[in-house]
């Protein structure tokens, strides 16, 4: 249903401002936007506007402020795709982790195309009609998507994104391809393949990516670059595997069951959390921590490492 | 009425006092009032001018496009329009801060916001001015944050004197944020990330009241709540989805996460970040690596290396595509029971349901047009400019209640033709009583969208009411996310911010319908999350950030918390009014006590019962 007045995650773009001149644009996107909306009118009025018997033009004035949105919302996305063109031939966008700070050339621009995406996606999701708009702004700012998508009760970023068939992001959860932490922006791609469900209130963070027909539970968080497989279901935080996902079968209408005691659900699900460690024999424990060395030294080539607490985290 | 529960008090002691909380939305409706009109008065008048005095002769009047474009007086007038429209938001921005700050300064000085517990079922002129306070900050917060220049939120909140936000620090869009903060500089507060200073326990319990503040170079990613009292020092940073309670102190210079707060080491944080040491290394000597030619020698080394990593990505996404098949037959209950919570929202865009807004939208829209054509007919343009606020804002709710009551005759048609239902169905294109589901969510969607951007969000109680959930208006949820059938709220109940109540939720393929029960005084936290089917009890308490399973049932007078709930303890907030907090080190992960003072007028300070008398009796 409607999403609150405080909780309306959108428009899904940072408020970061690097350089305050970039404020240029987004007012000159503001007046290119409405040029258009006034001559709309200019022939409305021409065409309807008596002085001793103005009937016509208030009756057809409400779906002319319908149209004038759209026409508004097209215009501005027009304006905002040359502008981004243009500012992505300077420097393209990429991948990468950079720098919070305005000499990073990569922060800037992403503050920048940021800024001036601001404009369409706030206007596509300030009106009544629910994510076509927001869908259409998403297509022609880079992020794969179908127009059928509900993507509009979260908040989702709007470049590298790609989205498969009949994802449904749930109210108030977050996708992200790009996140501030400390004084680091990181932006990787994120991939959400067909079929996926986000439960409400969780966030996914760049680089995820996830299978077809898994289910994201509410309030869960993946890490940076995560891989869910395919067909199962993820809870916590970090989203943990809890069970496979049979939820896509035919003809489960009567078996679908509730859980009856709830507190043995919650063990069941610390259980996740906490076990995986002290249950393996020493042997296991050494092969597992090696084959975790390993793979850490493979990806971030380092010798040695720091104090690490395998601390469980719920 | 202060003498009343006095009464009650001295007659008998050990009772708790539960005398009905009252919203006081009469009075306050007042400052909205002024704040409203005043903003719009002055910008209004600007815009109706050019707009009749130069635009209608210049422009509009000539018949001939082609004069628009080549004379000079008509060119200049049609390119200064959008200006003249950006200039009008602006003035109305700043009036909107000028006067809530007015109002700001005078509220403080009848009742000086300070640190402390206001007891929320004694009538005090603390607890009063908190809640007006909190109403009048809402209008402006919402105009900024939410409007197209959220530049400017931060010189409003200065401005107004509600919070302290330094230089170069970004609020994101969030529930709370709105007084009582103070920020350092250079801090990031990503998207619903809030510093709650108040926090409401239990409907009888008291309100935690207490300053926030955060110092510099602070980020947090998304969605972080920080309780009231809390002190978050410099460069602390926070993952997704950090909580912390109450009084909480954050010693800084680390990484933070999890339900509760906690610090995370080196090698997690590579892990979870999936970044390698030398940015880490990066991060903490951020000042030697503000020189722009540094930087781009160290990226031009790392841009081939990204490139090639990509590439080994996309190979391993491609590999994997093996299909099994899967008996249903064989399935067990544990995999089939619903012990997860997902969302609610609607499973596709549907360019179909146009067929439904335009005609409400039209039929809406003529009423206000109407309005407009008989407002323009008196050539006496003084009250036309004098009333032109009110007459905004009698369009705006022109429009909402034709919406609603179209929408409420569009879905009592729809009912007839399909009766809603409880149950377990497909969904998919071709069920039907999906199909229904997602018209009936979308025919009511209208109305409660327009109403909950009204410029009095909390109104949308009356449409809950007539599309179907059965309440009375004492409840309070304008702040959640909450499905309009199949809902039952008892008397007084009170819905945190962002928090979703679901009577329906989309499972897989399936979408589950089921009733959702809640009797009187009941609280739910924000962010949490109501799964189809529970059933809350009289009293009962929902932290922050949890959620339920389908069909919970939770006891009266607990409070439950997490994911899934389970209780925590007995909600015995109306009996406890203390004056001594826990404060919790979260990177010592220590608690100890501090004393402070309850915040309360002086002639109901007997009212409470403080520690030491505890300890007596």
């Amino acid at each position: 249903m409607s999403v609150p007045n405080t909780m309306r995650v959108g428009p899904f773009t940072p408020t970061i401002l690097a350089r305050k001149r970039y404020l240029i644009f987004y007012f000159f996107l503001i007046w290119a936007s409405i040029i258009p909306l006034l001559l709309e009118f200019w022939i409305y009025w021409q065409l309807l506007w008596s002085y001793s018997r103005p009937v016509h033009f208030y009756t057809y004035l409400p779906l002319l402020a319908f149209l004038m949105y759209v026409t508004i919302v097209f215009a501005a996305i027009f304006f905002t795709k040359i502008l981004l063109l243009i500012i992505n031939v300077i420097h393209k966008p990429r991948e990468g982790v950079f720098l919070r700070i305005p000499a990073d050339r990569d922060y800037r621009y992403w503050s920048l195309r940021n800024t001036i995406k601001r404009w369409p996606v706030w206007l596509a999701h300030r009106f009544p009609f629910p994510g076509i708009l927001d869908n259409i702004c998403f297509k022609m700012f880079g992020v794969k998507t179908k127009i059928s998508n509900s993507l509009f009760e979260g908040w989702v970023d709007t470049e590298f994104i790609d989205f498969g068939k009949d994802v449904v992001v749930g109210q108030g959860a977050i996708v992200q391809s790009a996140v501030i932490i400390g004084n680091l922006l990181i932006i990787r791609k994120t991939i959400i393949e067909e079929g996926v469900r986000i439960g409400s209130h969780s966030i996914i963070m760049p680089g995820t990516h996830i299978g077809h027909n898994c289910i994201l539970a509410a309030n869960s968080v993946t890490t940076v670059g995560q891989e869910l497989e395919k067909g199962w279901i993820y809870v916590g935080i970090p989203a943990k595997k809890f069970k496979k996902n049979y939820f896509f079968e035919d003809g489960l209408e009567e078996k679908l069951g509730h859980v009856e005691d709830v507190e043995a659900l919650r063990k069941k699900y610390e259980e996740i959390y906490t076990k995986r460690y002290d249950e393996l024999t020493y042997k296991e424990r050494k092969e597992l921590k090696k084959e975790k060395k390993e793979k850490e030294k493979k990806r971030f080539d380092l010798e040695e490492y720091d104090d690490y607490e395998d601390g469980f985290n719920i | 009425m202060s003498e009343d529960s006095e009464d009650n008090n001295s007659s008998n002691q050990n009772e708790v006092l539960k005398e009905d909380v009252n919203l006081q939305y009469h009075l306050y409706i007042l400052i909205f009032a002024g704040i409203f009109y005043s903003s719009w008065v002055i910008p209004g008048i600007c815009f109706f001018v050019y707009l009749l005095q130069f635009f209608l002769p210049n422009v509009l009047e000539t018949a001939n496009i082609l004069f628009v474009f080549t004379k000079v007086k008509p060119l200049l007038t049609f390119l200064i329009m959008p200006l003249v429209l950006i200039g009008c938001y602006l003035l109305h921005l700043f009036l909107l801060g000028l006067v809530t700050k007015l109002f700001w300064i005078f509220t403080e000085k009848m009742s000086p916001s300070k640190s402390g517990i206001i007891p929320r079922n004694i009538r005090s002129r603390a607890a009063n001015y908190y809640h007006i306070r909190s109403f009048m900050i809402k209008y402006g917060k919402n105009a900024f944050t939410k409007g197209a220049l959220p530049w400017l939120s931060n010189w409003f909140f200065n401005f107004v004197g509600s919070n302290k936000i330094g230089k170069g620090t970004t609020l994101e869009e969030s529930l709370v944020n709105d007084k009582f903060v103070e920020i350092g500089s250079n801090c990031y507060l990503g998207v619903n990330s809030s510093l709650a200073s108040h926090l409401v326990q239990g409907i009888f319990g008291n309100i935690s009241y207490f300053k926030i503040n955060v110092g510099n170079n602070v980020t947090s990613s998304a969605m972080t709540q920080i309780g009231p009292g809390s002190e978050v020092h410099d460069n602390s940073y926070f993952l997704p989805l950090a909580s912390t309670s109450k009084h909480s102190i954050i010693k800084g210079n680390n990484y933070y996460w999890g339900i509760p707060l906690r610090k995370i080491f080196r090698k997690k944080i590579m892990e979870y970040l999936d970044v390698s040491p030398q940015y880490l290394e990066r991060n903490e000597n951020i000042e030697g690596y503000k020189d722009k030619e540094l930087l781009t020698k160290l990226k031009a080394k790392e841009i081939s290396k990204t490139i090639s990593e990509n590439i080994s990505v996309n190979e391993n996404l491609i590999s994997e595509s093996d299909e099994e098949t899967i008996d249903i037959s064989n399935l067990s209950k544990d995999e089939l029971s619903l012990d997860f919570t997902t969302s609610s929202a609607i499973s596709r865009v549907n360019i179909k349901f146009l067929a439904v807004y335009l005609p409400i939208f039209w039929v809406a829209g003529l009423i206000v047009s109407i309005f407009w054509y008989w407002y323009l007919l008196y050539e006496n343009w003084i009250p036309i400019l004098a009333f032109l606020p009110l007459a905004i804002f009698g369009s705006i709710y022109f429009f909402i209640v034709a919406c609603i009551l179209f929408c409420k005759l569009f879905l009592i048609l729809v009912n007839l033709i399909h009766k809603p239902k409880e149950g377990i169905f497909k969904a998919e294109i071709g069920d039907k009583d999906f199909e229904f589901w997602m018209l009936r969510t979308e025919l009511k969607k209208i109305a409660l969208w327009f109403m909950r951007n009204s410029p009095l969000p909390w109104t949308d109680v009356f449409a809950l009411k007539l599309f179907g959930i059965e309440m009375d208006s004492s409840s309070h949820l304008n702040d959640a996310w909450c499905d309009v059938e199949f809902i039952k709220f008892g008397r007084k109940n009170l819905i945190g911010q962002g928090a979703s109540i679901m009577s329906s939720m989309v499972v897989g393929k399936y979408l589950i319908i089921k009733k959702v029960v809640c009797d009187d005084y009941i609280m739910v936290g924000g962010l949490s999350t109501i799964a189809p089917g529970t059933i809350m009890g009289k009293e009962s308490v929902i932290g922050a950030l949890s959620s339920t399973t389908v069909n919970q049932v939770l006891e009266s007078l607990w409070v439950y918390f997490g994911f899934p709930a389970i209780k925590l303890k007995e909600n015995k907030y109306g009996e406890e009014r203390r004056d001594v907090i826990l404060k919790r080190d979260v990177d010592k992960a220590k608690k100890f006590e501090m004393e402070h003072e309850v915040n309360i007028d002086e002639d109901k300070k007997d009212l409470i019962k403080i520690e030491k008398e505890i300890e007596k009796s």
